[in-house]
Parts: structure tokens; sequence; C-alpha cells
């Protein structure tokens, strides 16, 4: 059965002066094959401060979903539309891949300092030279994600949870407003996940969209504040509410 | 089976047209290849100094035909990477270049003495076209390996092509660029000795010119002194490379 949620009509779990959307998506096909679909007929926004996980099974169509939404893909059929304002953001969404998308052969400095290209002059960026803000700001964010010790190391020098938290550093020197991430922790322990997912809790409570993309049930329920499930290309349903037990998840998945 | 035997017969046929089946001048090849190496012996030490001062501009040559040929591939590179600029510009790229790598290097030598006159001039630039022909393809097919994934990722940050090769292309494919140019240096000493064939300069200039006088002593000495150098460069540019190809394998 399909129950999604049309945007006028704000669920009952919904508070009651829930924020606006800031991205929008309308009637989103897409194939890679020209022949099956992967994506059919997506009907979704993104709240500020809202922490969504996108769940489903392999070859669900989240990944191509993430693509979409992240304007990497451009669908068949159907409208991405971002409603952020440009002032505030010039480079609203970023977005974190499966294998985290950072360069192996530089420093995790670089590789932070790489999310602000889209403020730096070419010509600065090339000898390179950041402003002075700009590397206060990144040095700032490494600090709060607990690997400015690290800043001076190799990609491949770090292990995976330094890597998650360069990804997410970098994507924060965009000043983000909405951060798309596929199968987000999925290569970490438990104990690593759960530090870098609080992290990202918190980043939610100061206005940012995040969306991930999981299989994790379990951690679905312990930080989401939004579950939408995924079959087939079609979103079969959608949750703003945590009330339900593991175990409806998990049928509801299969 | 059939196709073996038919090989088989087909080679045997070509060898009897091409003469190699003919006793009596197989007889009169190996007499005059006795006489050829009768006479080589000994090396005239005594061409050492000029010798060595035309293999310096042969190291030369091909030193400043890598460079050169290293920074007009490194563009050419860029603009062909179908991951930078599309397949248009790609194609057209790589109808440069494959079209430049048609070209051997010998004619190129021919082309620039006739543009520069004899000399080291023409050899550098004969070097130098030579080199763009290899280096910008396998610079572009190196830049086209890096993961998608990486590019797409950057890309969101609202970069430009520029940073991006400068942030993702450049660190990703560094020890793949070195190893090549190293490689293409060590290679580049064999075809600046060709060079010299067509007056190109450097020790090939002096070793066409005792093949037509038929100083075979002199010869065998420009030889073994090419031979000498060739492996010394071996030598060093294989330790520089497995120096970088270790760096690359510590990831």
């Amino acid at each position: 059965m399909m129950k999604t949620i049309p945007l006028q009509d704000p669920p009952e779990s919904f508070p009651k002066d829930y924020p606006e959307a800031i991205l929008n998506a309308k009637d989103i096909w897409h194939s890679y094959d020209g022949r099956s679909y992967v994506l059919r007929g997506i009907t979704m926004e993104l709240r500020e401060g809202f922490f969504t996980m996108v769940l489903g099974r392999s070859a669900s169509g989240k990944t191509t979903l993430v693509k979409v939404l992240a304007n990497i893909l451009k669908p068949v059929r159907g409208k991405v539309h971002l409603l952020t304002r440009q002032k505030a953001s010039p480079r609203p969404i970023a977005y974190i891949p499966q294998n985290l998308g950072l360069v192996r052969n530089l420093t995790a400095w670089d590789n932070v300092m790489i999310g602000a290209l889209g403020y730096t002059t070419t010509l600065k960026s090339l000898v390179p030279r950041f402003d002075r803000k700009l590397s206060a700001k990144a040095q700032e964010i490494l600090m709060a994600l607990g690997v400015a010790d690290k800043a001076d190391q190799k990609i491949w020098h770090l292990s995976g949870g330094e890597r998650q938290r360069v990804a997410i550093a970098r994507a924060l020197m965009q000043n983000p407003q909405i951060i798309l991430a596929d199968e987000f922790v999925s290569q970490l322990d438990p104990v690593t996940s759960m530090e870098i997912l609080n992290i990202m809790k918190k980043l939610t409570q100061s206005g940012i969209a995040f969306l991930i993309t999981t299989h994790d049930v379990a951690l679905v329920k312990k930080y989401a504040n939004r579950v939408i499930i995924m079959k087939n290309g079609e979103i079969h349903s959608e949750h703003t509410s945590m009330d339900f037990s593991l175990e409806d998840l998990m049928d509801e998945i299969r | 089976m059939m196709v073996v035997l038919m090989v088989g017969a087909l080679s045997l046929l070509s060898m009897f047209r091409l003469g190699l089946f003919d006793p009596s001048r197989l007889f009169l090849a190996s007499k005059n290849i006795m006489q050829f190496f009768a006479e080589i012996f000994p090396p005239q030490l005594d061409l050492l100094p000029t010798l060595s001062r035309a293999i310096g501009e042969t190291i030369q040559m091909s030193f400043t035909g890598t460079a050169l040929g290293f920074l007009m591939s490194l563009p050419l590179a860029f603009w062909g990477a179908r991951n930078l600029f599309g397949r248009l510009v790609g194609a057209v790229v790589r109808l440069v270049v494959s079209g430049i790598r048609t070209i051997p290097s010998i004619l190129f030598g021919v082309i620039f003495v006739i543009a520069f006159g004899l000399g080291p001039t023409a050899g550098t630039l004969g070097v130098a076209f030579y080199t763009v022909g290899y280096l910008a393809k396998l610079y572009y097919e190196a830049f086209e390996a890096v993961d998608p994934e990486v590019i797409e990722a950057v890309k969101t940050t609202g970069c430009n092509r520029l940073q991006l090769f400068r942030f993702v292309i450049l660190p990703e494919t560094a020890n793949t660029i070195i190893s090549q140019l190293l490689f293409m240096f060590e290679y580049n000493i064999r075809a600046s000795t060709i060079m010299g064939f067509v007056g190109a300069g450097g020790i090939g200039y002096y070793m066409v010119g005792y093949v037509q006088m038929l100083q075979y002593q002199h010869l065998l000495t420009a030889l073994l002194l090419t031979f000498l150098v060739v492996m010394m460069i071996d030598y060093f540019s294989f330790q520089i490379r497995s120096v970088v190809h270790h760096h690359s394998l510590s990831r």
C-alpha cells in the first residue's frame, strides 16, 4: 500500500509550527538504461532541522534518489526545486557519497578546504591561498569534530571514523543547508557510528536538513525524526513519529 | 590444428621467398658478418672526448625534449579527459594526439631539420613532439580513471574544472604522472640517438657518419658508449620509479 504524505497536508506528528520545506522533489522518475525505472514517481520534501533516514533494501533506488536530489543525476522525468535562500548559502547542498569521495593523496586539511572552493577565486585556490576567515572556519570545524590533530595527515593514514569526520568537515565548509549522505556510517563499528550520528544530530538542531540512506534499522529508530521507506523505486511509507517497534520497521522493509 | 599447419606453411613459404633458404647467400652472409666482426675491434678509445661531448648533447636533447613535451602534454590531457570536458572536446584532442603519434620520431627530426637546420635544436623539438603523442594519451587515460565518486562529491562544492584538476585529478594521478615521465625520459635517450641519423644532433650523427665511412671501430666505440649511458640512466630511472611506486603502494 502506498502511503506518501502530500506537502499541503502535513501529518499529525509534524509539530504545529513545522519548518518550511527547503527542497521539493516532484514526481521523480529515473532510468539508467531507458527501459527499467530505478525511481518511479518519487515525491518528497526536505525540511530545516529534520534528520531523515531513507531505509530500503539493496537496489531499492536509495543511491539514485540521493544523486538526483544532489543534482548529480538529471531525472528522466520530474523536477527538484531548491527553496533555500540563495544569499544564506550559495552552495546549499553538500553530498557525501558511499565511499566518502575524499582525495586520498591529499591531507585531511586540504580535503576540508575543498569544501571552500566554491567561495574562493580560481587563482587563490590554485596557489593555494585561502582567505584567513575560511582557514579559521576549517580549524574550528576540525576542532569541533575532534580531528584537528589529524589535519596534516594524508587520508589513507586515517581510520574509518576519522575519514567520516573529515567528509563531514568538508561538507560543513560549504555552509550547506542540506547534507545528503549515501550509506552513511555503514562501514563503521557501532560505537563510532553512534558518535558520528550524535554529531549529525547536533548539526540538525542548528537547522541543517540531513538525509542519509541506510539499511541499519536499529540506528534509524535511535536517531532519525523522520523515516522514508523505499521499495522498488517508490516511497512505500513515511513516518515522522518513532512510536513503532523495530520489528514493525523490518516487516515494512521486507 | 589446420590453422597451425597453414600458418607454418605460410611462414616457410615467405622465408623461402625472402631468401633465407638460399645456401650460397647464407654462406656469403655469414662470411660478411665474420669479416664485420673482425674489423669492428678494437674500439678506438682516443675518440672518447669527442663522443662524450656528442652523447652529452644526446642526453640534453632527451631531457629538454621530454620536459617540453611534458609541458605540452599536460594541457592536452586536461582537455582530452572526457570526465572533465565531455566527449566532443575529448574527441578533438584524441584526433590531434593520435595524429602526432602516427608520425615517427625520425620524421619529426627531418621536419625540424628543414625548419631549423642541422643540429640539436631540431632534435630536441622532434623528441618533444614525439613525447606529446605518448604522454598526452597516457595522461588523459589516467585522468579518466580517477574515481568518479570523488569527482561527483567535489563538484557539489561548486568548484570549476581547473580547481577540480588541481585538487582531485592531479593528486590522484601524481604517481602515474611521475613514473610515466621518467619512463619517457629513459626511452627518449634512444629516440634522441636516432635523431642524429637525420642530422638532428647528438651521437647518432656520428654513428651514421661512421657507417657511411666504413669506420666500424669508431662505430663500436660510439655504440659501447651509448650502451653504457643507457644502462646508467635506466638504472637511476628504475631506482626513482620504484621509490614512487613504493610510495603509491603504502596507501
